[in-house]
């Protein structure tokens, strides 16, 4: 797009890259055209005339739509003539002819363009006085977004998108002529993981999303823009809110990383923030056994004792910590600060046994954007549409209106599969011989191959499911960086675990992607932090081990809980259990700090200031809007607290702490609040490794093997389910599936079980009784359970499967 | 309800004539209807796994064209009011269906009627088409007989050389040889979709 053209918008000749749409071309040069149709990230369709204006010709002036006009060299043209007036006045008489103008009880009124651009381009008065058409106000499209009927002007954006973007047409208009309106298919919402962009983009008031419905006026609101915190992408947001609770989120259009969109969980995730079990006040254990509220002062004396007898008793390695991963970069370093150098433990994770391998998870080489240039995608990870769903819908983008060949190799099928040029579905297990066929090209692969030959390629790489060890991941990047013009990105979900391995919330990692195992750099943060820097010690399938046999007498979690995370959900929950002493900084009570000795209430999305680190290792600020409830605190100041009980301060708030990172961490320097607020707030700044620090080289990769015997468990995360935030949020109550046992039919048939019936399913942790249903696309012997919902058989590849008879049926 | 082996199979047969499975969308709505004698929410969910649609998608064209209906009769009667038959009486001939069968045009009884824009028979108006088989030079009092012998006779098909035999009047041209079969129902008569009847 480096040529351009010159032309003349009244009057005033301008530059523009060559081939743009005029519509777009006139916005950037300063001249805003009415619209209500045409949105920058869709294809332009003309529908709603409302960006009519007027183009020199050789046949004369013409009156055009400049949305799918693209500019020409020497093009002159008109759009506050006379003519444009009248036309704009008629289009917008045309367009209000049913619209029911019920401005003060519609939630758009106060932000709508219809509103704002009858008032500026409007003709005043109408020349209709037949009655308007009439259908029955707001019909529920879905479980989250209402559609008003009357209020509709017809653009297509809502269905443009759910075909164009999403990939999930199932919105559409029906009828015809004045009794056109957009619907669903009868008995079929509109069931997609991103139906709240639609109500985002929509120019009126037609499409409105339950969770905000009457809860403000525009006017009311105040805004902050922030990075949302639901999974590793990072979408920039506009978090919004009235009478100090957030109310809704806006997605803000960052080219580099959700270009406007956001997904459902995101938008509508904030619910949890002020759902009935959060935290308002600290927690410890009584003499009876139970949790009694206590002050800040008690709370944080009795953690600070509990772990001081810990220590002089059994010395700094029977303490450990878990989590960071959910938490701000400045909360994971002051946390990680106070693991090693205030206790002087080396045990902490921000991984809970479902992460990457730390040296593949910040050693990523790809940016999100580079999908825009990709020639081929390999993506071999979490189904993304479950577990990253707008960094689907890059990838969806790149595949469907780039033209990148996708390949997709998943053990099931996947979000993508309907677009992919190439699947491979595979049995858990059977990853590392997928992968030795895929780099010899073998049979059936070699078009894979032949496909991956041409770059550059962009390869997403990750656990397709918690039994697959992390080290096929690995092997897979590994492969994938010898691949032309590779561009490898590690990816995982959970918020900012990226952020926090760069924080050194690993036992192989000090912050700033340093080794914890080189000597030198252990000096180098020794001196930085005036204390000593203990050797690694245990990841968090080794601290829950130790803490198993007693080996790990005291654990600290902040925003973690790894009795529900863990893979293996029973042997985590039984580990946590056996812990002598447990402090755990969290929003809510759960799974593993209802037996918590100490809980102590943070604080936790606009409710904290500070950064967060992307998938593609992209800084992005994080900003307050609204205070935490009751007596909540953030993390940072009750960690320092807690650090200065233990007879040394972490040296201050999330701003200090920020500061500090500057300087301990080589990758973040230069990276401030300061600069991100002012200077790059909107794309953010890529953390890179500053020469000389080096993450520790990939370990020799473990070969798993799918069981020769019976099935090969597939265990994945699914959008929707039974974690904090889905749970404690009310809108998503309804969107929450049993689970169910995914079989081939195959399997089914030599296993007997009958349509309808429930199926046994036993692994190494116990077995269950269940629903199942055919799924076709996973290979013979292969048993697929959603994660996450309820249900936990351990989390060994290998299991069996029995018809069941009722009596254990959840 | 859905679809059985002989309907999957005209839907394939019919599918491989596009160069897109989806481009068969509008002849496999008439299969659907054919099939069920109405179309269906059912139909609908069968168009849409033949043709890689959505359902959405598949109502969306539906709902667009009026000829895939909601509500269908045994068979369906069409008065043209466009503009040749309209001045030469066309209106009566309505006014005349409606009063013999007591169904108002967009309505369904025994049988469905409707008032349709130009069938393409302005030569040989005021035209009338019995599941889309042609009738011309139709007066009111012939058509209260054609409507009277579709609700008493009942006749499985209809063939438009025969019905313009019986009830025709004015032809516009001579159609040539006689067409040997007609419609099985009110879709149109169509090899593919197995609707057509009466053949020797």
């Amino acid at each position: 797009m480096s040529e351009t053209v010159s032309i003349t918008i009244d009057g005033r000749t301008v530059a523009v890259p060559a081939g743009q749409l005029l519509i777009k071309a006139a916005e950037d040069a300063g001249t805003y055209i009415p619209r209500f149709c045409w949105h920058s990230r869709m294809k332009p369709v003309g529908m709603c005339r409302m960006c009519l204006i007027e183009v020199e010709g050789p046949r004369g002036t013409l009156l055009t739509t400049s949305c799918t006009m693209p500019v020409t060299e020497g093009m002159v043209v008109h759009t506050k003539s006379e003519v444009v007036r009248k036309a704009q006045e008629g289009v917008l008489e045309f367009l209000l002819i049913n619209h029911p103008l019920d401005c003060p009880v519609c939630d758009r009124g106060g932000e709508c363009p219809l509103q704002d651009q009858t008032l500026a381009h409007g003709p005043g008065e109408s020349r209709f006085v037949e009655e308007k058409r009439h259908f029955p106000k707001p019909i529920p499209i879905n479980d989250l977004v209402l559609l008003d009927r009357e209020r509709c002007i017809l653009c297509a954006r809502c269905t443009r998108f759910s075909e164009e973007i999403s990939g999930d047409p199932l919105i559409e208009f029906v009828d015809r002529g004045n009794h056109t309106q957009v619907n669903t298919f009868p008995d079929e919402p509109f069931a997609s993981y991103f139906s709240g962009n639609t109500v985002q983009i929509c120019p009126v008031g037609a499409l409105t999303a339950t969770p905000y419905r009457f809860r403000a006026r525009p006017w009311d609101l105040e805004a902050v823009e922030s990075t949302c915190a639901g999974c590793a992408v990072g979408c920039r947001v506009s978090v919004q809110a009235a009478q100090n609770e957030v109310v809704r989120l806006l997605g803000v259009d960052v080219g580099a990383t959700n270009q406007g969109w956001l997904c459902d969980k995101g938008r509508f995730g904030f619910e949890y923030l002020r759902a009935p079990g959060r935290l308002s006040t600290p927690l410890v254990r009584g003499e009876d056994g139970e949790l009694r509220e206590a002050t800040w002062g008690e709370a944080l004396d009795r953690a600070a004792s509990g772990l001081a007898a810990v220590l002089s008793e059994h010395g700094p390695a029977a303490i450990a910590g878990i989590g960071g991963a959910r938490s701000t970069n400045e909360e994971a370093y002051a946390f990680g600060k106070l693991l090693r150098s205030v206790i002087g433990t080396g045990s902490l994770d921000a991984r809970v046994g479902d992460g990457l391998d730390a040296a593949l998870a910040v050693g990523g080489t790809g940016r999100i954007d580079d999908l825009e240039r990709a020639k081929t995608i390999l993506v071999w990870a979490p189904d993304l549409k479950e577990e990253l769903p707008v960094l689907h819908l890059r990838v969806r983008r790149a595949a469907t209106e780039l033209g990148a060949t996708l390949i997709v190799v998943h053990p099931r099928r996947t979000g993508l599969d309907p677009d992919a040029d190439h699947v491979v579905h595979y049995r858990p297990g059977d990853g590392f011989s997928v992968l030795d066929r895929l780099r010899a090209g073998a049979d059936d692969l070699a078009p894979v191959a032949a496909a991956l030959a041409a770059g550059p390629v962009v390869a997403i790489v990750g656990r397709t499911g918690l039994t697959e060890p992390p080290d096929l991941a690995s092997a897979v990047a590994e492969f994938a960086a010898s691949l032309p013009g590779a561009a490898v990105l590690p990816v995982t979900r959970r918020g900012n675990l990226y952020g926090a391995l760069d924080m050194g919330l690993a036992p192989t990692l000090l912050p700033g992607r340093a080794s914890a195992e080189d000597e030198a750099a252990r000096a180098a943060l020794a001196d930085a932090w005036g204390s000593p820097v203990p050797a690694p010690g245990r990841d968090a399938d080794g601290i829950l081990q130790g803490l198993a046999d007693g080996s790990v007498k005291a654990l600290v979690l902040l925003g973690a809980d790894p009795a529900a995370d863990h893979p293996d959900r029973a042997s985590a929950e039984a580990a946590v259990a056996a812990a002598g002493f447990v402090v755990s900084f969290d929003l809510f009570l759960n799974d593993s700090n209802r037996g918590a000795d100490v809980v102590l209430p943070v604080e936790g999305f606009s409710e904290v200031e500070g950064t967060m680190t992307n998938l593609e290792g992209r800084v992005q600020k994080v900003n307050r809007i609204v205070p935490g409830p009751g007596l909540s605190r953030p993390a940072v100041e009750a960690l320092d607290d807690l650090a200065a009980r233990l007879g040394r301060s972490l040296g201050g708030g999330a701003d200090a702490m920020a500061k500090e990172i500057a300087l301990a961490a080589p990758a973040y320097a230069g990276i401030t609040w300061e600069a991100l607020d002012w200077g790059r707030g909107r794309d953010g700044m890529i953390a890179t490794l500053a020469g000389g620090a080096a993450a520790p080289a990939p370990a020799v990769f473990q070969r798993s093997v799918a069981p020769a015997e019976g099935m090969a468990l597939h265990l994945a995360r699914v959008l929707y389910d039974e974690g904090t935030m889905t749970l404690a949020g009310p809108a998503f109550a309804p969107l929450i599936k049993a689970a169910m046992l995914h079989l081939h039919s195959d399997d089914a048939t030599r296993l007997g079980l009958a349509e309808g019936s429930t199926a046994v399913l036993t692994g190494s942790r116990g077995s269950t009784e269940l629903a199942w249903t055919r799924d076709d696309s996973l290979a013979p012997g292969t048993a697929y359970l959603p994660f996450g919902l309820g249900v936990s058989v351990g989390a060994a590849v290998s299991v069996t499967v029995a018809p069941g008879d009722g009596s254990g049926e959840r | 309800m859905s679809w059985d082996s002989d309907t999957r199979a005209r839907a394939e047969e019919i599918i491989v004539r596009y160069p897109q499975r989806r481009s068969a969308v509008m002849p496999l709505l008439y299969l659907a209807m054919a099939a069920d004698g109405k179309l269906t929410d059912e139909g609908m969910r069968e168009v849409a796994e033949h043709t890689g649609m959505t359902p959405a998608q598949v109502y969306s064209v539906a709902s667009f064209y009026s000829m895939y209906k909601r509500e269908l009769g045994e068979h369906l009667v069409s008065v043209c009011r466009s503009v040749s038959c309209h001045l030469l009486g066309g209106d009566d001939v309505l006014a005349a269906v409606v009063d013999e069968t007591g169904i108002r045009p967009g309505q369904t009884g025994a049988i469905t009627v409707e008032a349709v824009e130009c069938v393409g028979a302005c030569g040989g108006a005021p035209a009338v088409q019995v599941d889309y088989e042609l009738v011309e030079g139709v007066s009111p009092a012939q058509a209260r007989a054609l409507c009277r012998w579709l609700l008493d006779e009942r006749p499985g098909f209809v063939i438009g050389d025969d019905l313009q035999a019986r009830f025709g009047g004015q032809r516009s041209f001579d159609w040539g040889p006689a067409e040997p079969v007609g419609a099985l129902g009110p879709v149109p008569a169509f090899e593919p979709y197995g609707t057509t009847g009466g053949g020797a």
